[in-house]
């Protein structure tokens, strides 16, 4: 549905996207992920032809978004990082004028606009002047406007940004339903969301392509190792005295910090892969009388995985 | 593009800004007519349009201020240039709309020679023939209003520069009354016309080759005209400058003298700046 070829985006000597390359198969929800500032909505633009590419080429159903823009165009509905309403307009009224842009006419277009606004649920604001209306109401008219004319692709760049808890939760649950009968691109800098709802992530960082896989598939592709952070009151001589006797102890790395109490050391211990160090640990500083005050599983999320990796690219970047 | 034109043109009657523009100019048409028709009976409408036309300095940027620099500072630019229309199409759109809210000002303003016509001798060709004059006009400087709000996301930065630059077309006139006619300073301003021409091309295009070439292209040829031929260039600034006299073309009008050519003039200086806005959008996106 969506073949995105290595696009590249350079202002000046400044590279916002660098030659990325991805697809989108079709009923597909393919999560955006990146810090602030790694060209999420810079190539969100290029998507929708917004912006033009440096190099490279965005085909949407087929279409070539810079050779037949208005065909591509056709199957994209957008809704940008800053809801594009008009302040002093009706709900009703701009979707009627989005409708007639993007060429629906007549009574298919007072259908449309009907249906988006039971869609983003906003009927019952459909008078009110868009100047007047809060943050969660603008974000759901322009994403009505996104939904006019049911587009086979709906791009949405973070859009729950602004919204309040229940409010996020219904845009989740919308976002879902639109993902049965399109297909669907949304960016986030929150993890959680996308793990949520989407079918596959991709990670970008400096414009770069990190990775892209399924949520399940990316944690565990940094998850391998498990392993405990690990508090005990003993000296690091004989911490490590200890866990060098232990089989299931991997690696282990010392952190303990400055608040902690004098003669407490603190450890990050890494298994062997498949192995338990949990009592292993706990059995030989008992024997050795040595207390354990904190013994805490390392759990990676997404949200470590995602640090991970964007922290490899930096350091990557750095040398 | 119908899409855009109606909402233009409906945004302008729904905010002040249409009427604004329209009280001001029939506000200006009145006052004149009533002076050289009313006080000083002269039986010649078109010295009162003649007089309205400097009033586009403030009249046009009411209109344009916010064409387009208002779309890209709410960031409604991102749904119009998503939208399955071409830039062209959305560009002429709002331009059309523009001309519309100036040609319901024109059509009241051609009532007042019929209702002079009532009292008494009144040649209708000289007026209708300089209210067509200034239609024309106004719709060139439309689209240079046009043109700069395309360049900035500020009103007030539209609005300013639009007033100074239709200023300058009518300060032009004085200029160009003032300027020597000897070939050799034409000469020199002409060299350095050119090296303003590559600059403003270089900073348009990157591109070091095509501006280096485009002044030398136009330092040569000065310089074989200098040498071969320098009458040519005799009172050759005078002509060139007239090219950017917009005003002088109209003033002519209100004494019976009628010129084909000046609507030919201001139709093409329109159909200009309203491809330039085009370029402008397309390029901001380039960039």
């Amino acid at each position: 549905m969506i073949q995105v070829q290595n696009l590249v985006k350079r202002y000046g000597d400044f590279c916002a996207v660098d030659h990325l390359s991805f697809s989108v198969e079709e009923g597909e929800i393919l999560g955006f992920l990146g810090p602030n500032g790694a060209g999420k909505s810079t190539t969100m633009n290029m998507l929708t032809g917004y912006l033009s590419a440096t190099e490279g080429d965005v085909l949407i159903n087929g279409h070539n978004i810079y050779e037949e823009p208005e065909l591509a165009k056709r199957d994209i509905g957008y809704l940008p990082e800053i809801p594009p309403v008009y302040p002093e307009m009706r709900v009703k009224e701009y979707l009627s004028f989005a409708a007639e842009l993007k060429g629906l006419t007549g009574n298919r277009r007072r259908e449309a606009v009907a249906s988006v606004m039971e869609a983003a649920r906003i009927t019952h604001m459909k008078d009110r002047l868009i100047r007047h209306l809060s943050k969660g109401y603008r974000q759901r008219t322009g994403l009505a406007q996104a939904l006019l004319g049911n587009p086979k692709v709906i791009i949405l760049d973070e859009p729950t940004v602004g919204l309040d808890p229940a409010q996020i939760i219904e845009m989740r649950e919308l976002i879902r339903r639109l993902a049965k009968e399109h297909t669907v691109i949304l960016s986030s800098h929150i993890l959680f969301e996308v793990n949520e709802v989407c079918d596959r992530i991709l990670i970008i960082n400096h414009g770069k392509k990190v990775v892209i896989d399924t949520p399940s598939a990316i944690v565990s592709m940094l998850g391998g190792t498990e392993g405990v952070h690990l508090c005990v009151k003993a000296s690091t001589e004989q911490a490590e005295r200890i866990f060098s006797r232990i089989p299931e102890v991997d690696r282990f790395v010392l952190e303990t910090r400055e608040e902690d109490r004098e003669g407490f050391v603190r450890y990050e211990v890494l298994a062997k892969p498949e192995k338990d160090v949990c009592e292993p640990l706990f059995y030989a500083f008992a024997n050795a009388q040595l207390p354990i005050y904190e013994m805490r599983p390392i759990s990676r999320s997404l949200e470590e995985v995602f640090i991970a990796m964007t922290a490899e690219e930096n350091n990557a970047s750095n040398l | 593009m119908r899409a855009i034109y109606k909402k233009e043109l409906k945004g302008y009657f729904t905010s002040f800004l249409g009427y604004l523009f329209l009280a001001f100019l029939l506000f200006f048409v009145g006052i004149y007519q009533y002076l050289y028709n009313f006080v000083h009976e002269y039986a010649n409408f078109a010295y009162a349009v003649n007089a309205v036309a400097t009033f586009f300095v403030l009249l046009v940027p009411i209109l344009t201020m916010r064409v387009l620099a208002e779309e890209r500072r709410q960031k409604t630019d991102q749904l119009i240039y998503t939208a399955p229309v071409s830039i062209t199409k959305i560009i002429l759109g709002k331009y059309l709309a523009l001309v519309s809210v100036f040609a319901v000002g024109i059509l009241v303003i051609c009532i007042y020679p019929l209702i002079l016509k009532n009292y008494g001798n009144t040649n209708l060709h000289i007026a209708y023939s300089t209210i067509l004059a200034f239609f024309l006009l106004g719709c060139t400087y439309l689209a240079i209003g046009m043109f700069i709000s395309a360049l900035t996301e500020s009103q007030v930065f539209a609005a300013v520069m639009t007033f100074l630059v239709i200023l300058l077309t009518w300060l032009i006139d004085l200029v160009i009354e003032m300027l020597p006619t000897d070939h050799q300073t034409a000469y020199f301003v002409l060299l350095g016309c050119a090296a303003l021409i590559a600059v403003l091309l270089y900073v348009l295009m990157k591109n070091v080759i095509f501006s280096v070439f485009t002044f030398l292209a136009g330092g040569a040829s000065l310089t074989v005209i200098l040498f071969a031929k320098p009458t040519l260039l005799d009172g050759s600034l005078e002509r060139v400058f007239g090219w950017l006299s917009l005003l002088e073309r109209f003033n002519i009008f209100r004494y019976g003298i009628f010129q084909g050519s000046a609507y030919f003039y201001y139709l093409t200086l329109t159909f200009l700046f309203v491809f330039l806005t085009v370029q402008a959008i397309k390029k901001r996106r380039w960039e």
